[in-house]
């Protein structure tokens, strides 16, 4: 087991950049997932962490020891990759034992080793298989396999999920966390499924275009957002942005918008204040579809849309409202009654919505 | 599940095209088939029986092919008069060992070329497969001197050498095509197994071994049928079938039934290969084309 920390690290590419400055730090045991959309310099992080890259500067400790230098079989590492890449040529049994009888391990031990792997991720029955005769949840059980009997002090996992269909994949999710507490092993897991991130991560770290965005619990990604991309990327059906102006009104701040003015709470107002004392701001308002409430009528007091759709999920009801030039996305109960073109009154949930710089895009909170 | 057959419908025209194929097939099987048979049967024939003709026209008398008493007396002659032993084993040791030679560089030649990014790598490539243009006969001459300026001229590691130089660039050009259609990743995943980048290497051969395999037979094809360099470099020391058949022409005397009878013997072997690895052959020749 170890720690890893990453301290400046730089990836390029020729004159492009993959990683920029990045800086991470993951304690012994721990399950961090690094989560980006395509092209963030996830997959690179994760591959100079096992040496398949080399780093362009900075450096990466696995523990107390600097291992730039070391090639990937003497950094004790396990990888398993998002296209599983077993060996056609052997069967399930070889490609979980080879790494044991690279190391000359005694057969006996090896056969052992090997059973209890399987009997793991119950791939027993496919040990004299090749991995052609696997449908993709086994090749990918047998990968896992291949990386468990390392017993290595790290695993890297690149997307190792995401070619399962949708139910065997929330299935590995959990199999996934489970395996990873009772291994005690720390894990480092690359996605683009903020599902798998915030469902099995103790930390996540968000990328975007090389650079580290945030760093912190699944719950402070999600309620706390450093900056309006992380805000975008992480939620599904994604965050409603909507522009306004910030403005003192008797004492305390408000956001106005041609259809609503809203008050911020003393707290908000308080860090808005200390953060940025200037008078006027143009902000960009954040609202989850679940934070916002809809009621069919229009009522005086709410904030005035229009339905232009409903969609209804089975346990939920999404609807598409028009405010104005701007469209919401709502979440609501499945007995919601407005119709297409009804008029209808909306709240924000003050206490949970954010504010972000419109011109910067960080948040104020 | 769709079929992958091409639907055709009858006609005419298809039906008459069919008919053309039977016949042109008829007629192609007789002329490279009848060569060989004639070869075979004629070698257990003494040459008396085996210029027996029929009159012109009298295509009845051609069962006087067929009227002959066997003997092995050439196949004899051959191999305690004129050394066809020796000769035998020359050809297997010049082919077996180019192929070998050219198969163990060749691979690790074409990983390099398949794998590592480094400059002027598409030059070099070019230049690998460009000592494939020149008719061999262009650089025998300088070839000549050189191997004999070495001292290598009538040995068999001298015609050894001279197969390699060129099967070694073919080896290059075929098998990095194989190379290139194995995933990186496998070589990755060896490698945080805990192997060396050569231990990686090694891990893939059997992924390219229908390329190997073809790459091999196609090598052994060119030495064993090889006759310029067998002649040339090979003369004297390391004589080869090829040539060894060709001096059974003498000015006053051709021996033709030992010329059948070395004619079968150098055929058989090969025939017998291509047989037996004729599924293999194919499979290998047409996976390394196509990308995946």
């Amino acid at each position: 087991m170890a720690s890893v920390k990453l301290s400046n690290v730089w990836k390029m590419y020729g004159q492009t950049e993959a990683v920029r400055d990045l800086n991470l730090t993951c304690a012994d045991g721990e399950f961090l997932c690094v989560l980006g959309p395509s092209g963030c310099g996830k997959s690179s992080t994760l591959r100079m962490l096992a040496g398949l890259e080399h780093i362009s500067a900075g450096d990466i400790y696995f523990g107390d020891k600097r291992v730039n230098d070391l090639p990937p079989k003497d950094r004790d590492i396990a990888m398993v990759f998002e296209n599983y890449a077993l060996y056609p040529h052997k069967t399930v049994y070889e490609n979980i034992a080879n790494s044991l009888r690279l190391r000359r391990m005694d057969k006996a031990l090896i056969d052992q080793k090997v059973k209890k792997a399987a009997a793991m991720l119950e791939i027993e029955p496919l040990l004299d298989r090749r991995p052609a005769e696997l449908s993709g949840g086994q090749k990918q059980r047998t990968a896992i396999g291949r990386a468990i009997v390392r017993e290595p002090q790290l695993f890297l996992f690149d997307e190792p999920i995401a070619h399962l269909d949708a139910k065997l994949r929330a299935h590995m999710r959990g199999e996934l966390k489970i395996m990873q507490r009772d291994l005690g092993t720390t894990m480092i897991y690359v996605t683009h499924d903020q599902l798998e991130a915030l469902s099995m991560a103790d930390h996540v770290a968000v990328m975007h275009e090389g650079v580290l965005q945030q760093f912190g619990t699944p719950h402070e990604i999600y309620s706390q957002p450093v900056n309006e991309w992380v805000a975008g990327f992480i939620g599904e059906p994604p965050m409603n942005f909507v522009d306004c102006e910030m403005v003192e009104e008797g004492g305390s701040l408000c956001l106005t918008h041609p259809h609503f003015t809203q008050v911020l709470t003393e707290a908000q107002a308080a860090i808005v204040r200390a953060k940025d004392p200037a008078g006027q701001r143009q902000v960009r308002l954040g609202v989850r579809p679940d934070e916002i409430a809809v009621l069919a009528e229009a009522l005086d007091e709410g904030i005035k849309a229009r339905v232009l759709v409903t969609e209804p999920l089975g346990g939920d009801m999404l609807v598409d409202l028009a405010l104005g030039d701007s469209k919401l996305l709502a979440k609501t109960k499945p007995d919601f009654a407005g119709q297409r073109g009804d008029e209808c009154s909306l709240t924000f949930d003050r206490n949970r919505w954010h504010v972000f710089d419109r011109a910067s895009g960080l948040a104020y909170f | 599940m769709a079929s992958s057959d091409v639907v055709q419908y009858r006609s005419p025209a298809r039906r008459l095209v069919e008919i053309l194929t039977v016949v042109f097939l008829a007629v192609y099987l007789v002329w490279t088939v009848l060569p060989l048979f004639i070869m075979f049967v004629s070698s257990f024939k003494d040459l008396l029986e085996a210029f027996k003709l029929p009159p012109t026209g009298d295509w009845a008398g051609a069962w006087v092919f067929f009227d002959f008493t066997p003997t092995v007396q050439h196949y004899v002659d051959l191999f305690a008069d004129n050394n066809f032993g020796t000769y035998l084993a020359n050809s297997i040791i010049a082919s077996l060992g180019s192929a070998l030679i050219s198969v163990v560089f060749g691979a690790m030649a074409a990983y390099s070329l398949s794998r590592i990014e480094f400059r002027g790598k598409r030059d070099l490539f070019f230049w690998i497969i460009s000592t494939r243009m020149a008719p061999v006969v262009a650089v025998m001459v300088p070839l000549y001197a050189i191997f004999r300026g070495a001292g290598l001229v009538g040995t068999l590691p001298g015609l050894i050498l001279a197969y390699t130089t060129f099967n070694l660039p073919f080896a290059i050009w075929i098998l990095k095509g194989f190379f290139d259609n194995v995933p990186y990743a496998i070589e990755e995943a060896a490698m945080c197994d805990g192997c060396t980048r050569f231990q990686a290497f090694r891990e893939i051969l059997p992924l390219v071994a229908p390329g190997i395999g073809a790459f091999l037979v196609l090598c052994v094809l060119f030495a064993w049928n090889d006759f310029l360099f067998a002649s040339i470099i090979g003369s004297g020391g390391a004589k080869t079938l090829p040539v060894a058949t060709k001096e059974l022409v003498q000015p006053q005397n051709i021996q033709w039934g030992k010329i059948m009878a070395a004619g079968v013997v150098t055929t058989a072997p090969m025939m017998f290969l291509g047989l037996l690895i004729r599924r293999y052959l194919v499979t290998g020749l047409t996976m390394g084309a196509v990308r995946e």
